[in-house]
């Protein structure tokens, strides 16, 4: 009998089970040995010389499992030969390890049975966690087995139940709705739509709005806005010039590929390769301008080779962070120091980038039509062909006007000019000298058709636009190290560079190419079933969405300087879930929105606030501000404003005056007034170099480079935008005219009754407060929520009768004749109180 | 894979457990002393010391570690990186040599932003003197500030790490050349908060053509609160964008409108427990009293016609004087750290950006309310309690460029800042350069330095004012610094 089977039996029947579970059978040197090692060992035998002291070090397999005179603290496969074992297994205060003078608790029995194991079983070290292939554990068993809906609850169930802890409670329906249209669609439901929901009986019908939600089209709004973000999406050039750019296309395409369920791999590899796929097309052209939302300086005297490397480097990075959710920055300069990316590694990834046309502000474009991504319009070929047509029409009716001209010239006894003759002659048979007549004389007679007239720059809302796109040049250009990230010192010593990956993250794939060519194989390497860091990192962001953190926070950092993932099982099931169900995102929404996890209660516990202040194990959901541009769209909802509109070319809500104070030079910022007025806010004209306040007051990116997570500021400048945009006035003018006339529906259904709609001063506040508030938080309010509305609607409605003057400030500038002006006046400023409560731009 | 140990997951719960989650639930609980007491111990564990804010009121004054020199900070910022060479630091030899080769034994290992290798040695073409008690060096192009070089420490002896802009202004903002970290207003409210109730804390204020490289990365408040980043106040118009309420609503309107969005949030907060609402609530109540207290600052016109005269003051009319006056203003009522940024002193020598024409542009549109400010302050008693820094990122290098016009390019190895009042030592001139000026041979001043000095005068040790953070202590220094006892008066 070996030694640990004699451990076993000498543990007794009745800890059996437990020891089982707490002795793996194949032990895992991250899982099991590294957190012992680290909290026991690494103080004295660990990378920091100071303490080490000329001690043995067990962090390098190659220093625990050498031979110092004859000693090895690890012989791999033979614990009784290893010194380790005897110490940790000594009861001499001289021998015993850790010592009793350290004050560490020596190990648990099970520790030093893991530890045995983990020797006996070869004593394997692994490498940092993010670069370990996806560990296929099955999901755990939970004690509380009623409470899990799928395989997400059991691993954090059995986080909780381990920790002691208790989930909460699942959300009320009403919550419920507006937390999964939010993070879905970006947008309110309805008042009906919530009553709806409330009161449906079926087992079903959470499941049931999860399918209407996940089909609405404005979900590729919501998630696109999302990619959007790393995308680096912007509608001007950067810098300090910045001018506009109809780079929209792409962001209408990203709308339509994530409505249609795009498969992750074919979306990566068309983004960031659509240009080298075999005979691509168009739409695939259109969704390498993935990487063409880089920035283009435009100031005099720049020198293009330096903005072009620049902007190589910056696909690069933004590509590393997106896909693989590594920093490489550090490595362009030297090698990182605490991540495994030589300064060779980034230039050899660099050269999937450096082989781009464009340089700054040239480079190809392409020809899109308004309405063509999304099929609802001609495209841009059509467009030209039917322009074509068109002029040929123009060019025969001018030829035939000209002709009578002639002839009746002629009849007066003119005789006929060259011109003349080549007229005369069918078009298909005119000498060159003859056509070339004709055109000039036809160029000149309308001069809308002439060559020689420069086309003026596109509009960036003109019927057609020129979309920036990737293309590789024809001959390859070579790849240096450049030394220290300079570009301007290349080294020549070493030579030029094939295109390459990072080891570290290649090393667990088997099946990659022998040779990287180009951003083709780049993606395809990115989307490979066997790379470890792709659908981590990119679940990992999905989960963020819905839990205001991820299971790793430093979702940007998945490298050794990262936060270690709160459920690290649970990341790699998902990870691994996503490429089983064919790299859907939609079935993984549908998978984490259904879980019970997402649907409990956000409600702080006392229990909670000591044990797990900050959220981190979900016993419970989290309250997530929303983002400036749901803010937006809420307010927008609630009002009924909203103009449902998707795609197209960018468009000016109204922004307060001083915006451009600070630029180098004023944009042309016309509010537009109209059904573009009341667009999404994804759809409002983003200058990098002076946003709209909006996103400025709330967290959102200048896209200067890749952004993956927003922040989530508090500060009393989103009071003032709130409170006193101009925006934001009108859509409170907005609710309080829907409320009202929607209240008044609700009390008597013969509604309208003229000039009596709007007239709450007899009838009571509560019951147009009350609609106004369920159309912006979906929930109707608290009795203390009530009591407070209703009394500042009263109080208001005493002012403004006192002084009807004032009253008129707060009405909409054109005041619907079935509304009463006191009430009216006064529900807008319910309403605008109700747009300002944290409530309404929160999460719950 | 390693999970979040039980050690991580305490320690970043300690981290951001809030007050005034406890305290909502001890309210209602009626428990919870022991574990009030076991966040203050937290407070200081021997590695650093986190300050404790009270989340209710997260800008309340905060007593400084020990007795302070100062308690407020304007941060006079020249971005773009005045002339050191043209200014402050007189070179007679180079003067002489100008023209020739650097020797290369100065440039070995170097790197500048734009030189190229060929350029040659440049001396100034400014008239210097030394002026008062000091005896600092100064050119021509400073006529006012030289009426008050006896009240000013002079730091001569500066060097920086960073060499490119944006970096470089982030560097001397955050000790750290990359976004991310805490700018000093930021951890001076967070050490000390703001005597103010109405106003923000940490006010930035811009002049010049454009507004600073690197933007709002430069007063951000970082892995700190947000409650702790400086807030820009544009100088025409409305201060801050939005500060009016919708047209045609009055003040008395507003009061009721603010306590109902009080009173809504307060029942949330009963409700669902989230101390963001908390926040929310304070950022209301700072809103609604900004929108009185923000125009009243801004109005100049109710200074004397002496005091517009002595800074050069157009009502009205924004510029870098302007903001001077401003800042005295703002400090007067309580807010604790003001930034000015005067942009465009990045002179390489274009047309444009020269050190001609274009320096004689900066330093008119800054030298007389540079000196007015020190002045001012002195006569309104509010000396004592103010320190002034004045300084850009870097300075400039020996070195002319080769461009159309006089210009110098980047250089971290020896520039000139100054401070005064607020515990500085008056008529100090500390530090020396080298005959070329090119780098410091007496008395060197890094930027961390001179964070861990600012720090001083205000009554931190800078390796105790820390902010736990991803299971590290961050300090404004990093993990470098030392006080410059020679510049504390």
């Amino acid at each position: 009998m070996n030694r640990s089977a004699l451990l076993s039996v000498l543990l007794g029947a009745a800890s059996v089970l437990q020891a089982r579970a707490a002795v793996p059978e194949t032990v895992g040197f991250n899982e099991h040995i590294r957190p012992i090692l680290s909290n026991t060992c690494f103080f004295c035998h660990g990378p920091d010389e100071k303490h080490r002291d000329g001690k043995r070090r067990l962090d390098l397999r190659e220093e625990a499992i050498a031979d110092h005179d004859g000693v090895r603290a690890i012989v791999p496969g033979d614990p009784d030969k290893s010194e380790l074992m005897l110490r940790i297994l000594s009861h001499d205060p001289d021998e015993q390890m850790p010592p009793p003078k350290s004050k560490r608790a020596a190990l648990t029995a099970d520790e030093i049975a893991t530890f045995r194991k983990w020797i006996a079983q070869g004593a394997k070290y692994e490498g940092h966690w993010a670069f370990q292939p996806l560990n296929a554990a099955a999901p755990p068993v939970v004690k509380e087995t009623a409470w899990p809906r799928n395989p997400i609850d059991q691993f954090i169930l059995a986080r909780l139940e381990r920790e002691g802890m208790k989930h909460s409670p699942a959300a009320d329906r009403a919550t419920l709705i507006r937390r999964v249209s939010l993070d879905l669609t970006g947008l309110l439901p309805t008042p009906e739509e919530v009553a709806a929901f409330v009161d449906d009986p079926a087992p079903d019908a959470y499941d049931r709005l999860v399918t209407r939600l996940l089909g609405d089209p404005h979900y590729g709004e919501r998630w696109g806005r999302h990619w959007l973000d790393q995308a680096r999406y912007a509608d001007s050039n950067g810098y300090s010039i910045d001018s506009e750019r109809a780079m929209w296309p792409y962001r209408d395409w990203v709308i339509k590929a994530i409505n249609e369920d795009m498969p992750f791999d074919r979306f990566t590899v068309e983004q960031l390769a659509g240009d080298l796929l075999p005979k691509p097309a168009k739409s695939q052209l259109i969704a390498t301008a993935f990487h063409r939302n880089s920035l283009i300086n435009e100031e005099g005297g720049v020198k293009p080779e330096q903005f072009r490397v620049e902007e190589a480097i910056d696909r690069l990075n933004t590509t590393a962070e997106v896909w693989l959710g590594l920093t490489v920055g550090c490595a362009q300069c030297h090698s990182h120091k605490f991540d495994p990316i030589t300064h060779q590694e980034f230039y050899r990834m660099f050269a999937f980038f450096n082989q781009g046309e464009d340089v700054n502000s040239k480079g190809a474009t392409l020809e899109v039509a308004r309405g063509e991504v999304f099929g609802t319009g001609p495209t841009a070929e059509e467009r030209n062909a039917e322009a074509a047509l068109k002029r040929k029409a123009d060019e025969a009716a001018w030829e035939k006007d000209q002709l009578a001209i002639q002839e009746a010239a002629e009849a007066q006894g003119e005789s006929p000019d060259a011109l003349a003759y080549a007229l005369r002659t069918e078009p298909n048979k005119r000498n060159a000298e003859q056509a070339r007549l004709v055109l000039e004389a036809f160029e000149k007679a309308v001069p809308k058709y002439s060559k020689a007239k420069k086309p003026a720059k596109k509009e960036t809302d003109a019927d057609v636009v020129d979309l920036m796109v990737m293309k590789d040049l024809a001959k390859k250009r070579d790849t240096f190290l450049f030394l220290r990230g300079d570009f301007l010192r290349p080294n020549q010593t070493l030579g030029p560079l094939q295109p390459g990956v990072l080891a570290a993250v290649a090393e667990p794939m088997q099946a990659q190419p022998a040779e990287f060519q180009n951003r083709l194989d780049l993606a395809r390497w990115l989307v490979a079933p066997q790379n470890p860091l792709t659908s981590r990192v990119t679940m990992n962001r999905v989960w963020m969405r819905y839990f205001g953190r991820g299971i790793v926070e430093t979702e940007d950092d998945f490298g050794s300087q990262g936060t270690p993932p709160t459920h690290p099982a649970l990341l790699d099931w998902l990870a691994g879930e996503f490429m089983r169900q064919g790299w859907s995102m939609k079935a993984m929404h549908r998978i984490i929105v259904t879980s019970a996890t997402y649907r409990q209660s956000s409600k702080a516990r006392p229990d909670l606030a000591e044990k797990d202040a900050r959220n981190l194990l979900l016993a419970r959901q989290s309250r997530v501000r929303l983002e400036a541009e749901i803010i937006r769209d809420a307010a927008l909802c609630a009002s009924g404003l909203l103009n449902p509109e998707i795609g197209g070319p960018s468009v000016r809500p109204p922004q307060p005056e001083g915006v451009y104070s600070f630029t180098q030079n004023k944009k042309v910022w016309p509010d537009v007034t109209g059904p573009n007025r009341y667009r999404r806010g994804l759809y409002t004209m983003f200058f990098r170099s002076a946003p709209h306040p909006l996103f400025s007051t709330f967290d959102a990116p200048d896209f200067q480079q890749v952004c993956t997570r927003r922040g989530r500021s508090n500060t009393p400048l989103q009071a003032l935008m709130m409170a006193n945009d101009v925006a934001f006035f009108e859509f409170a003018q907005g609710i309080a005219v829907r409320a009202s006339r929607e209240a008044w529906q609700l009390l008597s259904p013969s509604f309208p009754e003229p000039r009596q709609a709007g007239d709450w001063r007899s009838q009571g506040a509560s019951l147009p407060v009350r609609r106004a508030f369920l159309l912006a938080n979906s929930r109707p309010p608290s009795a203390k929520e009530e009591a407070v509305l209703v009394r500042y609607f009263e109080a208001q409605v005493r002012a403004f009768a006192a002084d009807p003057a004032s009253a008129q400030a707060m009405l909409p500038n054109t005041m619907p004749a079935d509304l009463e002006p006191v009430s009216t006046a006064a529900l807008v400023g319910s309403a605008r109180a109700i747009l300002n409560s944290d409530s309404f731009i929160t999460r719950e | 894979m390693n999970p979040l140990t039980p050690q991580q997951l305490a320690e970043t719960e300690r981290r951001l457990t809030h007050d005034v989650t406890r305290r909502h639930f001890f309210g209602q609980c009626g428990v919870g002393l022991g574990a009030l007491a076991l966040t203050q111990m937290l407070g200081n564990d021997g590695y650093g010391r986190d300050i404790k804010v009270d989340p209710l009121h997260p800008m309340a004054p905060r007593p400084p570690q020990f007795p302070a020199k100062a308690k407020n900070v304007i941060y006079l910022f020249m971005a773009g990186g005045p002339s050191q060479l043209e200014l402050f630091d007189d070179k007679p030899k180079l003067r002489e040599l100008t023209g020739q080769t650097p020797p290369p034994s100065l440039l070995e290992g170097k790197r500048f932003a734009f030189l190229k290798g060929d350029e040659k040695l440049l001396g100034s073409q400014r008239k210097f003197d030394r002026i008062g008690q000091c005896g600092m060096t100064m050119s021509e192009l400073l006529p006012h500030l030289r009426g008050v070089a006896d009240e000013i420490c002079w730091v001569k002896g500066m060097t920086t790490d960073v060499f490119n802009h944006a970096p470089a202004k982030i560097f001397m903002n955050t000790g750290f050349q990359a976004p991310g970290r805490a700018s000093m207003g930021s951890w001076v409210t967070y050490g000390l908060g703001s005597e103010s109730r109405d106003l923000p804390g940490f006010v930035v204020l811009q002049s010049g053509p454009r507004g600073p490289r690197g933007g709002a990365t430069l007063w951000s408040s970082g892995f700190l609160p947000t409650s702790h980043q400086g807030v820009p106040f544009r100088n025409s118009g409305d201060a801050i964008l939005n500060l009016r309420s919708p047209k045609g609503i009055a003040p008395a309107q507003e009061q009721g409108f603010y306590k109902s969005v009080s009173e809504l949030n307060q029942a949330r907060l009963d409700e669902v427990g989230d101390p963001e609402i908390m926040t929310r609530i304070n950022a209301y109540e700072m809103a609604a009293r900004m929108q009185t207290s923000a125009p009243e600052l801004m109005d100049l016109a109710r200074e004397t016609p002496e005091t517009l005269a002595l800074y050069g003051v157009e009502p009205g009319k924004p510029s870098y004087a302007a903001n001077c006056l401003l800042a005295r203003r703002l400090i007067e009522r309580g807010v604790r750290f003001v930034q000015l940024y005067h942009t465009d002193w990045d002179h390489h020598g274009d047309t444009k950006n020269n050190l001609s024409a274009a320096l004689d542009d900066r330093c008119a549109e800054t030298d007389r309310a540079s000196a007015a400010l020190v002045a001012d302050l002195r006569q309104r008693g509010l000396w004592k309690d103010t320190l002034v820094i004045w300084g850009g990122e870097f300075g400039r290098t020996p070195m002319g460029e080769n461009r159309m016009t006089i210009g110098r390019d980047h250089h971290v190895d020896a520039f000139t800042m100054w401070m005064a009042g607020g515990g500085a030592k008056p008529g100090v001139v500390y530090g020396e350069t080298d005959e070329l000026g090119f780098g410091v041979v007496e008395n060197k001043v890094h930027v961390h330095d001179l964070h861990a000095t600012i720090l001083h005068l205000l009554g931190f040790d800078h390796e105790q004012l820390t902010y736990r953070f991803q299971g590290r202590h961050f300090r404004l220094t990093d993990v470098h610094g030392q006080v410059v006892k020679a510049l504390v008066a």
